[in-house]
């Protein structure tokens, strides 16, 4: 058996984890071509009031039911996906840029200004995520919600990648290649590089999900997504009076909510219990 | 150990200086001529900020009292919510992480964490509130006066149920990452070919090592329960901080909603310090 035989099975990913990030990766697509073709697939454009009976339990005509103005609720969660979904692929964009991406070359950066910066990622990220989108959207405009969302996601995001990069800096094959008079910017691109090459996805995969969640708690809230646009945050909060007797009205859209959550963090090849 | 003290103790003052900007940057948009930016503001941070070292947090532009006034009135409920909710958080976070630690305990019930992981926390709260009306008949209610006036199952129970959870999820997490780090080590078989127990071996060696990694993480767990306590407060109307810091957004009250600020920050931070002591207590070290 090879060195590079024995190493790749000492290394190779648990075959539970990997089946799971599967599942995750067809999931996202799944709810990807579902957002994407919300239109097509959807019975009713959004918002059309009256197509059948309120309150209607789930049938053969309408297999999510109706709410309480005749809305099938069907095509209301294909559209309020879309929109979430979209909203929360906006939103992933600032905390992957600023939250992994910088904080992976802040690592790099003098040991000062580093830590600096590594410090203000600390305060900020004492704050809840949630909180701190909430904060973000007061002090500006609803419409400012899926930037919010990302922005108050990237503390935590960058102390991640900071402590990982700065944990690679001080290994031996780091101080191995510098002693052989390779430049430390060369050695930055090198893992720059391969670090997002193989974890782009994943690092994405996890922002998504944790700007989700963000958004529709959010949205939940009051804050954020308002009328008419309609995310599935706010349509499970619009359903809070009805969803005692017609349990539909929120739980087709939170069931919505919670797949492409679930998708993202499968994908992301998050742990049990782990927060994105 | 007087090292350890003072690197914690340096860590907990920045922190919380770094909140106490924070909360000041915020209070200052409620005087006038602040909002034009540039030094107005910076002059308008810089007094609110020796304010605040004087306790002067300023007042609520709503209710007119004492921002310390407003905060202290809702600071017992979420106090109260986040204690008890710490016991369900350990009730059921600490077998889990136990139990998750173990390859073999972990292919049986991953599946089913990823599923409860994925659920937003608002999500959860109404699934219990339907549960709770719908199997049980019994209808959630606002506390009346104190924590624990009116009935336990119809004020207490689902709110507490709720953090309880997030906060399981996140003690649960911390433990099993110990565990499965430590599964593999060598000097775990090397005290077996020493002839001691296995139990002896957990009691001695292994919880020790678990538990400290949990410590090390209570911050992680305070930011996940206060967090979770945010979105319990609104939905069960529990008249705590988190949600007084929602709805002073919501008014553009300021001041009270900087002083939360800075409360909130404050808890994740000492439960940063005190997990780091009971870390070093344990173990002599801070774990991974």
């Amino acid at each position: 058996m090879s060195l590079v035989t024995i190493s790749e099975t000492r290394h190779a990913p648990p075959v539970l984890k990997t089946v799971l990030r599967a599942v995750g990766l067809v999931g996202l697509s799944v709810m990807a071509i579902l957002a994407v073709g919300a239109d097509v697939f959807a019975r009713a454009p959004l918002g059309e009031i009256n197509l059948g009976p309120p309150l209607a339990f789930p049938s053969a005509a309408f297999p999510f039911g109706t709410d309480e103005i005749g809305r099938d609720v069907l095509s209301e969660t294909l559209h309020a996906l879309a929109y979430t979904a979209s909203r929360a692929f906006m939103g992933m964009l600032p905390a992957v840029l600023l939250g992994e991406l910088a904080g992976f070359a802040a690592a790099r950066f003098p040991k000062v200004i580093g830590g600096f910066i590594r410090w203000v990622a600390d305060v900020l990220g004492a704050v809840p995520t949630l909180l701190l989108a909430i904060l973000a959207i007061a002090t500006q405009h609803a419409a400012f919600a899926p930037l919010a969302a990302g922005l108050a996601a990237t503390p935590l995001a960058f102390a991640r990648a900071f402590d990982r990069a700065a944990g690679e800096e001080r290994s031996a094959l780091a101080d191995y290649a510098q002693m052989t008079g390779i430049p430390a910017a060369t050695l930055f691109r090198r893992d720059f590089i391969y670090e997002f090459r193989e974890r782009i996805f994943s690092i994405a995969a996890r922002a998504f999900a944790a700007v989700m969640i963000t958004l529709s708690t959010a949205s939940f809230l009051g804050f954020g997504i308002t009328p008419p646009a309609r995310g599935l945050g706010l349509m499970i909060a619009a359903a809070r009076q009805d969803y005692f007797t017609a349990w539909w009205t929120a739980a087709f859209p939170a069931l919505a909510l919670i797949l492409l959550v679930l998708f993202a963090r499968l994908a992301a090849g998050l742990e049990e219990g782990e927060r994105p | 150990m007087g090292r350890l003290l003072f690197r914690q103790a340096l860590r907990f003052v920045s922190g919380l200086g770094g909140a106490a900007v924070l909360a000041a940057a915020l209070a200052a948009l409620s005087i006038p001529g602040a909002t034009a930016g540039g030094v107005p503001y910076v002059l308008a941070v810089l007094g609110r900020l020796g304010a605040m070292t004087q306790f002067d947090f300023g007042s609520s532009q709503v209710s007119g009292e004492s921002a310390l006034e407003s905060v202290a009135a809702a600071l017992p409920y979420t106090a109260g919510l986040l204690g008890l909710s710490a016991i369900v958080a350990t009730a059921i976070g600490v077998p889990l992480g136990l139990v998750l630690g173990r390859a073999s305990g972990r292919r049986l019930i991953v599946p089913f964490i990823q599923v409860v992981a994925a659920t937003p926390v608002f999500c959860a709260s109404l699934a219990l509130a339907w549960i709770s009306v719908t199997v049980f008949g019994i209808h959630p209610m606002l506390p009346a006066g104190g924590l624990f006036n009116g009935s336990v199952a119809q004020t207490l129970a689902l709110p507490v149920l709720t953090v309880g959870l997030a906060g399981a999820g996140a003690v649960q997490l911390a433990l099993h990452r110990v565990a499965a780090e430590i599964q593999d080590q060598p000097w775990r078989s090397g005290l077996r070919l020493m002839g001691l127990p296995q139990f002896e071996i957990d009691r001695l060696y292994v919880a020790p090592q678990m538990f400290a990694g949990l410590f090390a993480n209570l911050g992680e767990v305070a930011l996940a329960m206060v967090s979770a306590a945010a979105v319990a407060e609104w939905v069960f109307g529990w008249p705590g901080a988190a949600i007084l810091f929602v709805k002073s957004l919501a008014f553009a009250d300021w001041d009270v909603a900087a002083l939360v600020l800075l409360v909130l920050a404050a808890i994740k931070f000492a439960a940063d310090l005190v997990g780091a002591f009971a870390c070093d207590a344990l173990i002599g070290e801070r774990a991974a």
